[in-house]
C-alpha cells in the first residue's frame, strides 16, 4: 500500500513534465533494446552453431567403404581395425565410458609402422577409399536400401565422389562431383536453393543427366547469371542444370575448395549409368532421434556384415562413423572454420563433436559477452541520462519538496518518491526497450538472415537490469532531495 | 479554556551557526497558546517570528528550551516523528501559496493524505474529503483547475483547504495575505475567523502588517528574538462584517 501510493505520487510527478520524461525514457529504451538485441544475436549465433553441430553430426552416421580407423593425421595411411567392430559385438561398457573422454583409439598390430606383416594390411586388403572411386568397392545401393528399412533411420543418401571438370560454354571449373540421393537436402538442413531445386525422384530413377550446382561452382561457371535451365558438360556429356544450392546459415560462407558448395550434385544413378558402376563410396544416414545413433550404428554394422557375408573372424569391410572428421568434411561446417576454432587441438580427427561444440560455444559466448558489453555502454548512458534528469528535477522541484515535507512527508518518503520516479523512467524505458529489442531482433532475422534468439530469461534480465540502473542512478539525486532542509526548500526561489 | 495549553514553549532559543558569529534568532521565548485561540505574531522582518513559526510548525528544532504540543514534548523528536506531527496536527498556509504546479486543485488538496502513513485512506475517500475541504473554502467548482488557472485568492483558498484536510489542531499561516490585494486579504481572514469560530481550530498568524494582525483575538509582538508584548485583542476586526459592508476603513 505504501509502495502503491508512493508509486502514484511518482507517476503523477513524472506526468507533469512529459517531454523530459519521454526523452529520458527514450534514452533508456535504446540502451535496453541494444542490450537485448545484442544478446539475441549472440545467443542466436550460439544456438545456430549448436543447431549446425546437431545438423552436422549428432544424428549423422556415415558408412564408408573400406575399413579405416584413422589414428591421427600424420598416420593417415595407417589404418587400424577396431577389433570389437570387427567382431560385430557391442562395445563393452568400460570402452563406452572411455570413448566419452576421448575418441576411440584401440591399438592394433597393424598400427605399428615398424612391424613387418606377413599378411596384407587392411589397406592392401580393402583398397583405399580415399584414393579414388571404386578402390574399396564394398557398398552398394542395395545396401543403402536395406539400411533404409532399419527402424529409427530418418534419411539415407548414397554417395559417390569424384573430382571432375565442369564446362559451361568457354568456362571450365575443376570441382568435386557428388553422386547422391534426392534425400540429401533433408540431411543438410542448412541448405537453401536460391535458384531452381534439387533433382527429383523421377530424374533420379531415370538416371537423367541433371545437375545441381553448388553456389561456388555456379558463380565460377555462370557469374551472376541464373544457371537453372542452362547446360553444362561433365565427362563430355551434356547435363541440364536444375538448381543452385547454397547455405542459409550465416556462419558459413561458401568458398572455393569447400566440399559442399564448390561442388556439383547429380543423381547417383546417373553416375552409375554413365561410368558403368554399381558400388558406392559411402552412405550417409541420419537417425530420427540422436539418442538412437549408437543403436542404429550397431544395427547397420550387423546388417552390412550379414549382407556382405562376413564371418565372425573377419573384420568389417566398411566403416561406420559419427566422427568429427566426417562432420567437418561433409556436415556443413567449413573445415577451415572448424580448424581455426580448434587450432590448439592437434589432430582434427580426434576432435569429437562434443569437444568441437564446447569450443565453439566458448567462442560464441565470448562474442555474446563482447556484444552485450558494447550495448551495456548505451545502457550506462541511459542511466546517466536518468541521473541527470533526476538531479535537475531535484533542483527544479525544491519548493515542491519543501511543500511535501511541510504537509508531512518524511525524508524517506521524498527519497522513495525520487527513487521510484527514476525506476519508473527506467522500467518504462526497459519495457519499451524490450519491445524495441524484439522488433530489432526479428528484423535482423528477417531481413539480414541473422540467427537471433530471445529467451524469456533475457527479457527478465533486461527489465531487471533497467530497474537496477534506475535505482542505482536515482539513488544519489533522491538522497539529495531527501536531505534538503524543509525550511530552505520552502524559501527556495 | 483547558488547563493544559495546546502550545507551550519555554525559554525557546534558536542559534544559527553561520560562517561568522552565531546569530541568535530566538532568545528565550516563553509562550502558551490555548486550544481555539486566534493569535497573531507580529514583528519586523528579521525579528525571529518566522523562526518561531518553523519551530511551532515542527519544521525546525530549537537549540534549547522545550516545546510541548498538546502536552507532548516535541522539541527532541526525530525527523520522522516531526513529519507525522506536521501531517496530522499542523496545517500550513504560506505567503507564496506553495501549490504544486501542473497539479489540479483537488490533487493539491489531497497531498497531506498521501503521507498519512498511520491512517491510510483509500483513493476514493481521499477524493471525497478533498472535495469537501474545497467546498469549505468555496472552491468546489474549481477542483480540476490547475493553480495557474486560479487567481491569487483562489490559490490561497486551495492552500487553506489543503492545510485543513487532516483536521489539524493548529493552522500556521506565514504572511498569508502578503501576495494578495486588500479585498482578497479580507476574504482570507474571513475564512480564518470562520474556521476559528465554527471549528475551533487554533490559528497562529505570522504577519508584519498590523491591520492584518487586527483580525486576531490575541497579538504577540516579537522584536530581536524576544517576546515584547502579548495582548488580548478583544475588539478585533470582523472580516465577515467588513465584506458585507463592502470594504473596511
Amino acid at each position: 500500500m505504501a509502495f502503491r501510493s508512493s508509486l502514484a505520487i511518482a507517476v503523477r510527478a513524472l506526468g507533469r513534465n512529459r517531454l523530459q520524461t519521454s526523452l529520458t525514457i527514450v534514452g533508456m529504451t535504446i540502451g535496453v533494446a541494444a542490450v537485448l538485441a545484442m544478446i539475441a544475436i549472440g545467443t542466436g549465433a550460439e544456438a545456430a552453431i549448436g543447431d549446425q553441430i546437431r545438423a552436422a553430426g549428432m544424428n549423422l552416421i556415415v558408412v564408408t567403404a573400406g575399413n579405416y580407423k584413422v589414428k591421427s593425421t600424420d598416420d593417415f595411411g595407417g589404418g587400424a581395425v577396431e577389433p570389437s567392430a570387427a567382431l560385430g559385438l557391442p562395445d563393452p561398457l568400460w570402452r563406452r565410458a572411455l570413448s566419452l573422454v576421448e575418441p576411440t583409439l584401440v591399438a592394433h598390430p597393424e598400427d605399428d609402422p615398424m612391424e613387418k606383416h606377413d599378411h596384407p594390411t587392411a589397406r592392401q586388403r580393402l583398397g583405399d577409399s580415399e584414393a579414388g572411386l571404386g578402390s574399396a568397392a564394398t557398398l552398394t545401393s542395395a545396401d543403402a536400401d536395406a539400411i533404409r528399412r532399419i527402424r529409427g533411420v530418418q534419411y539415407v543418401a548414397e554417395g559417390l565422389h569424384q573430382n571432375v571438370h565442369v564446362a559451361a560454354d568457354a568456362k571450365r571449373w575443376f570441382t568435386r562431383l557428388h553422386g547422391t540421393d534426392l534425400q540429401l537436402p533433408l540431411i543438410r538442413r542448412a541448405w537453401t536453393f536460391p535458384n531452381g531445386r534439387f533433382f527429383s525422384a523421377r530424374e533420379q530413377s531415370r538416371a537423367e543427366q541433371v545437375v545441381v550446382l553448388g553456389a561456388v561452382a555456379a558463380e565460377r561457371l555462370f557469374g551472376g547469371e541464373n544457371p537453372a535451365g542452362r547446360s553444362v558438360s561433365i565427362w563430355k556429356q551434356p547435363f541440364r542444370v536444375v538448381g543452385v544450392v547454397t547455405t542459409a546459415s550465416w556462419m558459413v560462407a561458401p568458398a572455393p575448395g569447400d566440399d559442399q558448395f564448390d561442388a556439383v550434385y547429380i543423381p547417383f544413378t546417373t553416375v552409375h549409368r554413365l561410368l558403368n558402376l554399381t558400388k558406392l563410396n559411402d552412405i550417409t544416414i541420419t537417425a530420427a532421434s540422436t539418442g538412437e545413433v549408437s543403436r542404429i550404428m550397431n544395427d547397420v554394422t550387423m546388417l552390412l556384415r550379414a549382407r556382405h557375408r562376413i564371418t565372425d573372424e573377419t573384420p568389417d569391410d566398411f566403416t561406420v562413423t559419427t566422427q568429427a572428421r566426417q562432420a567437418l568434411a561433409k556436415g556443413g561446417l567449413r573445415p577451415d572454420v572448424a580448424r581455426a576454432v580448434v587450432g590448439n587441438v592437434s589432430g582434427l580427427d580426434k576432435v569429437t563433436l562434443e569437444q568441437l561444440g564446447k569450443t565453439l560455444d566458448r567462442a560464441t559466448r565470448t562474442m555474446t559477452a563482447l556484444l552485450a558489453g558494447i550495448a551495456a555502454v548505451s545502457l550506462l548512458v541511459g542511466g546517466i541520462g536518468i541521473m541527470n534528469i533526476m538531479l535537475l528535477s531535484v533542483t527544479e522541484r525544491t519548493r515542491e519538496i519543501g511543500v511535501r515535507r511541510a504537509v508531512g512527508a518524511r525524508a524517506r518518503d521524498v527519497r522513495s518518491q525520487f527513487v521510484l520516479e527514476a525506476m519508473t523512467l527506467s522500467v518504462t524505458g526497459g519495457v519499451a526497450g524490450v519491445c524495441l529489442g524484439l522488433v530489432v531482433a526479428s528484423g535482423l532475422s528477417r531481413y539480414l538472415h541473422w540467427s537471433t534468439t530471445i529467451s524469456p530469461g533475457a527479457v527478465v534480465v533486461s527489465v531487471s537490469v533497467a530497474a537496477a540502473v534506475g535505482i542505482f542512478f536515482g539513488w544519489y539525486p533522491a538522497r539529495q532531495a531527501a536531505r534538503l532542509d524543509p525550511i530552505q526548500s520552502l524559501r527556495y526561489e | 479554556m483547558a488547563a493544559v495549553p495546546l502550545i507551550a514553549v519555554r525559554d525557546l532559543e534558536k542559534t544559527y551557526a553561520m560562517d561568522g558569529p552565531p546569530v541568535h534568532a530566538l532568545c528565550g521565548v516563553t509562550l502558551a497558546i490555548q486550544r481555539g485561540e486566534f493569535v497573531a505574531v507580529v514583528g519586523p522582518s528579521g525579528s525571529g517570528k518566522s523562526t518561531l513559526m518553523h519551530i511551532l510548525g515542527c519544521l525546525d528544532r530549537p537549540t534549547s528550551g522545550t516545546y510541548h504540543l498538546d502536552a507532548r514534548d516535541v522539541s527532541r523528536l526525530s525527523d520522522d516523528d516531526l513529519s507525522a506531527i506536521r501531517n496530522r496536527q499542523i496545517g500550513f498556509v504560506f505567503q507564496g501559496f506553495n501549490l504544486l504546479a501542473r497539479t489540479s486543485a483537488l490533487e493539491n488538496v489531497e497531498l497531506p493524505l498521501l503521507y498519512a502513513h498511520r491512517n491510510r485512506i483509500a483513493p476514493a475517500e481521499r477524493r471525497v474529503r478533498a472535495l469537501r475541504a474545497l467546498g469549505a473554502v468555496g472552491l468546489a467548482d474549481r477542483a480540476s483547475h490547475f493553480p495557474n488557472q486560479l487567481s491569487g485568492g483562489q490559490q490561497q483558498r486551495v492552500a487553506i483547504a489543503r492545510a485543513l484536510l487532516n483536521d489539524p489542531a493548529i493552522l500556521l499561516a506565514d504572511e498569508p495575505t502578503g501576495n494578495l490585494d486588500s479585498r482578497t486579504s479580507i476574504e482570507i481572514m474571513e475564512i480564518f475567523q470562520r474556521l476559528n469560530a465554527q471549528r475551533g481550530i487554533t490559528i497562529v498568524l505570522i504577519t508584519h502588517e498590523p491591520q492584518v494582525a487586527a483580525y486576531a483575538s490575541r497579538i504577540i509582538q516579537i522584536i530581536d528574538g524576544r517576546l515584547v508584548t502579548d495582548l488580548a485583542n478583544a475588539s478585533h476586526r470582523a472580516a465577515a462584517a467588513e465584506l458585507a459592508g463592502g470594504g473596511h476603513g
